[in-house]
């Protein structure tokens, strides 16, 4: 009976939750750990939700609230763009567009080393990687992945860089591919990098293709797979 | 914590070099031709005299209240006109709560210009009792959202609101002809203000590169340009206001050329405004038809209702 309950998951998994919604009752889940994500809380004996959202879980045990917002809450392992605001001599000073500024340590990148310490001006753009985010201090970045490779991390040359809501750039990541980006792939040929904090970046080899993709990634967050396809069609007939 | 650095928006090197290159070969990152306009929607709230308008991402809301108070010495039988402007920090975060910054003066002066020096509101007509009580205009304009010139959203507000706002009907009465009556909306019908003509503001930016000119820029290309100017002009293709902020020198043949672009988008905007307006109105007077009818059915109880009709019925029996 007991390992019944726990591998039943909460019945709001995939459903709309509010604030104030309790999901979970741990009393009915004894014996077993479950992992809370972004916006949840646990209250006594049971797990509430702090914001609007969709719940999600994921196997065995994870839980969190998946919402779309302009504002980006720093959440440890998440690839994000930033941009540089001061030098500090241990420190880069990076936007992420969270509460706070971000903490780039000047040593974590590939191989870095006292002598050889990159230098960036205020307002380059960073592919980075958050590795701390704890409550009341900034968050920490890396320059690295978990193995000290660079992996993609680093400088952002050229391109353009625009804001989208958080939900937008989740659906780009997603997988499988989201039908915008199958679609513009097939016609064009671009570089993009998602940040999960709203931010997505975008090269090509021309700058108005450059500006198409990134208008039809602006237009399709509320539109669906079938009305993307339309979308995107219409504006390479424009364009062409 | 460093609180006070994550509050101002930020732009990458990357995208201020991407506006600039792409600006030289005719091409806005929003997908627009230099010389177009953003779409641009205006709603009316149910109350008189508020507008709510949005201009691509930007969004402004302007209302307008009058009120009654005594002239000024110097103009004994004219009323007044004031424009106020609110920044919300909930537009931009660089925007604070409280204090008017420059952008928020700069806003309300050019607003307050264009409409105010053209004597676009016909303000004789404000003067109830000459040298003792007139009205006095306030229009607020509140900054919901800021995608970039704020001037021209926040112009058509005042405009569109100005145009759907209705004072209270006053009459002289008494033995000496000194108590005014303020008649209320029921009593007697409000009345429109007076205006002459709608004075649009056009905004053009300026780059560094020689001869880049475009229209209505974003909040982007607003960080980028380096010189700006905002011409309002009317139908009639009257200049009623300039104002060009920037360091940037602009050439005069350049001017007059954007003069003349100006010109016809304000005639582009005047009709809608103006369309925007007479659907407004049509629905007020709709409204007005139903709330007249209205008491006598909600007075009437069932029984006496069905009463009537079976009366009604009688007599058209009889006939």
């Amino acid at each position: 009976m007991e390992k019944k309950a726990a591998a039943l998951p909460s019945k709001f998994v995939d459903q709309l939750v509010v604030p104030g919604d309790v999901v979970l009752d741990l009393t009915t889940l004894a014996n077993s750990t479950i992992k809370l994500g972004g916006g949840l809380r646990q209250e006594c004996d049971t797990i509430t939700a702090m914001k609007a959202g969709v719940l999600r879980f994921a196997k065995p045990n994870k839980y969190w609230v998946e919402s779309s917002q302009k504002r980006y809450v720093p959440c440890a392992e998440d690839h994000v763009l930033g941009i540089v605001v001061d030098t500090k001599a241990d420190n880069f000073l990076v936007d992420i567009k969270g509460p706070a500024i971000a903490f780039l340590p000047v040593l974590a990148f590939e191989g870095g080393t006292r002598r050889n310490i990159p230098k960036f001006e205020v307002g380059t753009l960073l592919y980075v990687r958050v590795v701390k985010a704890n409550t009341g201090m900034n968050p920490e970045l890396s320059c690295m992945d978990a193995n000290g490779k660079a992996s993609g991390f680093g400088i952002l040359k050229d391109g353009y860089m625009f804001e989208s809501s958080t939900g937008l750039s989740r659906m780009l990541l997603s997988s499988p591919t989201c039908p915008v980006l199958e679609i513009l792939g097939k016609k064009l040929s671009f570089e993009i990098a998602v940040g999960l904090n709203g931010r997505v970046w975008v090269n090509g080899a021309s700058p108005s293709s450059v500006i198409l993709v990134a208008n039809a990634i602006m237009n399709s967050e509320t539109l669906s797979g079938a009305q993307q396809r339309i979308m995107v069609e219409k504006l390479l007939q424009r364009v062409q | 914590m460093e609180q006070r650095l994550a509050n101002t928006w930020r732009m990458s090197v990357n995208d201020k070099k991407f506006i600039e290159s792409s600006l030289l070969s005719d091409l806005r990152v929003d997908g627009r031709r230099p010389f177009d306009y953003r779409k641009l929607s205006i709603k009316f709230g149910r109350e008189d005299g508020s507008s709510e308008v949005q201009l691509g991402e930007t969004h402004v809301m302007g209302f307008v209240t009058g009120q009654l108070v005594p002239p000024y010495r110097d103009r004994p039988n004219e009323g007044s006109l004031a424009i106020y402007t609110e920044f919300s920090p909930m537009a931009d975060p660089s925007f604070e709560a409280g204090r008017p910054g420059e952008n928020a003066v700069e806003l309300g002066r050019i607003i307050d210009r264009g409409l105010r020096e053209s004597r676009a509101i016909d303000t004789e007509s404000l003067c109830i009792l000459s040298g003792k009580l007139v009205w006095s205009i306030r229009v607020d304009l509140h900054i919901l959202d800021n995608g970039g010139n704020l001037v021209d959203a926040a112009n058509i507000a005042a405009l569109a609101a100005l145009l759907t706002f209705r004072r209270p009907e006053c009459t002289l009465s008494g033995d000496d002809g000194q108590e005014v009556i303020v008649h209320s909306a029921e009593e007697r019908e409000p009345l429109p203000l007076i205006v002459h003509h709608l004075p649009v503001a056009v905004t053009f930016a300026f780059f560094s590169n020689d001869n880049v000119v475009v229209i209505d820029p974003t909040h982007k290309e607003e960080a980028v340009m380096k010189g700006r100017l905002t011409a309002t002009l009317n139908t009639n293709g009257d200049v009623c206001a300039i104002q060009k902020g920037g360091g940037i020198g602009v050439l005069q043949s350049v001017v007059l050329q954007c003069l003349r672009i100006a010109s016809v988008k304000a005639a582009d905007m005047t009709s809608k405004i103006k369309d925007a307006v007479e659907s407004y109105n049509t629905v007020r007077a709709f409204r007005k038809v139903k709330r007249h009818s209205a008491p006598i059915a909600v007075s009437v109880d069932g029984s006496v209702a069905i009463k009537k009709q079976s009366q009604d019925g009688a007599q058209k029996i009889e006939l």
